[in-house]
């Protein structure tokens, strides 16, 4: 963890209202992995007090560049899309923990809704880099909103869903999932908590069968590793990129946590904010 | 090599040691007085500036030309902060969250997330929202509950410079006192601050902090309960401050911490319910400094213990607005999340500030706002009166 100046380079609205924006910021980009995020100052403290999180969209180690994907939708996103390059803005990060590619997965089924691709886009990268092959999952409202295919690796298969069917699969992308189950060792996800839900539902009965899981039970060889260990959710079906709205993105405020199976609220900022999908007590149940 | 600031009492370890209640002879083992600190490092505010070629200054040359500024705060009980720069409850975790970013023996303070007798839980998210200057939160207390507390923490705190003030709520005057009885005695523990805006359940859920009875009696519980240094946090949702604050003082708190956060609500995007999952948040930030510098002013005129002003605190003009109201000290919260490097630098903001006006030590800016008063704003505690 680091705070760091980082240059603005470029920024786009790629999408109504959704901007991209590539900042120089090479100390962060080292060592950061698919699946952390970024938290950032927007403004003073007069007015915007709280920073802003956003997940590491692409990041690019020869360049020493990061990249990050939002939508507009409050003063402090607004306030981003004013800067010019050449400004700098702080940056606090990378910030919490990655996703967990099992290594010996060689088919992953990466699925985002909407502003989901902004948590998922660096893992697409990150498999090819390693390898594997990769297909990615998109749904949105409709066409006008679909993530740019020029903005994404060329190794990957791209597959769309939006609700009024103007592109691609008419519906959910969750109704896609289906599909690729077999081929797929392992699936990660970002975006409404809704989806993600049906995800984990979807998951639930395939744990047994799919790949890495099988795989994993071969090799623990008894003892289970801890829930939420880097090599548990190595080894679970599905991890789930979760959201929700931080203070300190350092794990000092527990202001951003999510029920968990275990009975205690984890952080997202700092347990997550990837979770494996059986770790998430997907009822939200705070009833003691 | 690193002398142990902080002020336990006990000398032995672990076990609950009787102590007698005289502990100001400790201070002078800790800080002596004259500003040459007995731990090897000098003040991290003056080793951060480079210093003229004179030699050293002995004590007797200070008031010269002051190359180095008195930023101790002695609190009573043998607590003595390093500078008056603390940071607040439940934004500066348990100190170990910012680590990589922070030097935390830097910081005058660091009050911990509140601990309770058992684990809680906390609220329903979401927790946390922006406002106009400020933030609501609504925690709801989550912490692993005080065994876990020491257990996970207290030796990382006994291997620090500064001192640790753990932040302890309850439901009924028991659950504090049995909370305080554990962190007695253990290293690593500097003192205690009383969050008391905390519903009763003894007395139908009615908070502590707004009924002068309810806080002068937990407070005095817990007062027999412990020699670590005692502060109480006031709460600005009252009436009156004033009569609460006296009480408070009177049951024996070494200094009083003010304030804590203005209840509020925030209404959800879509307008079908409140924002918060807990409905009612604290609202916190620069958009409650006028209420804090309200009741610090109130407070600082009715009590004889220091009191350390927390609210909104962003940059140095408010550290000395709060000290002009008669606080000895204050507590940043919500600003680190914006800014983690902001309270050691306010410190050294304070430093070359009272350097810039020929000031050995901080102490002339307290209470220069306040009305005119017989004696001058106390920045020592008490003595332990049984
Ligand atoms: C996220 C958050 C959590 C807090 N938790 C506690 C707590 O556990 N105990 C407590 O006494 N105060 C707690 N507070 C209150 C702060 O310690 C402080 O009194 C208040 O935020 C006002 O200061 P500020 O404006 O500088 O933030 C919390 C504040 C925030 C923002
Ligand atoms: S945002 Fe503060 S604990 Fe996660």
């Amino acid at each position: 963890m680091q705070l760091v100046g980082a240059e603005l380079l470029e920024s786009r609205e790629i999408l109504p209202g959704q901007w991209l924006q590539a900042y120089h910021a090479p100390s962060l980009v080292t060592g950061s992995r698919a699946g952390q995020f970024v938290h950032v100052r927007t403004g003073d403290l007069s007015g915007l007090i709280l920073r802003r999180p956003f997940s590491i969209n692409t990041a690019d180690g020869a360049t020493g560049t990061i990249t990050i994907h939002f939508r507009t939708v409050g003063r402090g996103t607004e306030w981003l899309t004013h800067l010019r390059p050449g400004d700098t803005i702080d940056m606090l990060g990378p910030l919490g923990r990655p996703f967990e590619v099992d290594a010996q997965s060689r088919h992953l089924l990466l699925i985002a809704g909407g502003l989901g691709m902004a948590g998922i886009r660096a893992l697409a990268d990150e498999a090819i880099r390693d390898g594997r092959q990769v297909t990615l999952l998109f749904g949105a409202a409709s066409a006008r909103d679909v993530y740019p295919t020029s903005l994404l690796p060329d190794e990957i298969e791209y597959v769309v869903a939006t609700d009024d069917g103007s592109v691609g699969h008419r519906g959910f992308v969750t109704e896609l999932v289906p599909e690729y189950e077999a081929w797929a060792d392992q699936a990660f996800a970002c975006g409404p908590e809704p989806m993600l839900r049906t995800l984990a539902r979807l998951s639930v009965g395939r744990r047994g069968r799919l790949g890495v899981a099988r795989l994993g039970r071969k090799r623990g060889g008894g003892r289970a590793d801890p829930a939420g260990s880097p090599a548990a959710r190595r080894k679970a079906f599905l991890q789930v990129s979760m959201e929700q709205r931080m203070g300190c993105a350092v794990g000092a405020c527990l202001g951003c946590v999510v029920m968990t199976t275990s009975g205690t609220p984890q952080r997202v900022c700092r347990e997550g904010p990837v979770f494996a999908s059986e770790e998430i007590d997907w009822e939200g149940g705070w009833a003691r | 090599m690193k002398a142990k600031r902080r002020v336990v009492t006990a000398s032995g370890a672990g076990a609950p040691v009787r102590r007698r209640p005289t502990v100001r002879k400790v201070k002078s083992a800790i800080v002596p007085a004259p500003p040459k600190p007995a731990v090897p490092k000098a003040p991290a505010s003056v080793a951060a500036r480079p210093q003229p070629a004179a030699p050293s200054p002995e004590p007797a040359e200070r008031d010269a030309a002051p190359t180095s500024v008195d930023l101790t705060v002695d609190i009573g009980r043998g607590l003595v902060l390093p500078n008056p720069i603390l940071v607040a409850s439940g934004t500066f975790g348990y100190g170990v969250e910012y680590g990589d970013i922070v030097d935390v023996n830097r910081l005058g303070g660091i009050c911990c997330k509140g601990t309770t007798l058992r684990p809680r839980i906390g609220n329903p998210t979401p927790r946390v929202t922006e406002t106009p200057g400020g933030m609501l939160n609504s925690i709801g207390l989550q912490n692993p509950g005080v065994g876990a507390v020491i257990e996970r923490y207290a030796d990382t705190w006994a291997g620090w410079r500064v001192p640790v003030i753990v932040n302890v709520a309850g439901e009924s005057v028991g659950d504090y006192v049995e909370v305080v009885r554990r962190l007695d005695g253990v290293p690593g523990i500097a003192g205690i601050e009383l969050n008391i805006s905390c519903p009763n359940i003894g007395r139908g859920g009615l908070q502590f902090a707004i009924d002068a009875d309810a806080a002068a009696s937990v407070t005095a519980a817990v007062r027999r309960a412990t020699d670590l240094p005692l502060l109480v946090k006031l709460s600005p949702n009252v009436a009156d401050v004033r009569p609460i604050a006296r009480a408070i003082a009177d049951a024996g708190a070494d200094a009083l911490t003010a304030v804590n956060t203005l209840s509020g609500i925030a209404v959800g995007p879509t307008r079908e319910r409140p924002l918060l999952g807990n409905i009612y948040g604290g609202l916190s930030g620069p958009a409650i400094k006028p209420v804090a510098l309200r009741i610090v002013y109130e407070v600082s005129q009715v009590v004889d213990v220091p009191v350390i002003a927390i609210g909104g605190v962003t940059e140095l003009a408010d550290v000395l607005d709060f000290l002009a109201v008669g606080a000895v000290a204050v507590q940043v919260g919500t600003a680190i999340f914006a800014d983690p490097t902001l309270p050691v630098r306010l410190a050294d903001e304070l430093a070359s500030v009272c350097r810039t006006r020929g000031l050995a030590s901080y102490r002339p800016l307290i209470g220069t706002a306040l009305p005119r008063r017989a004696s001058a704003p106390s920045s020592k505690g008490v003595e332990y009166r049984p």
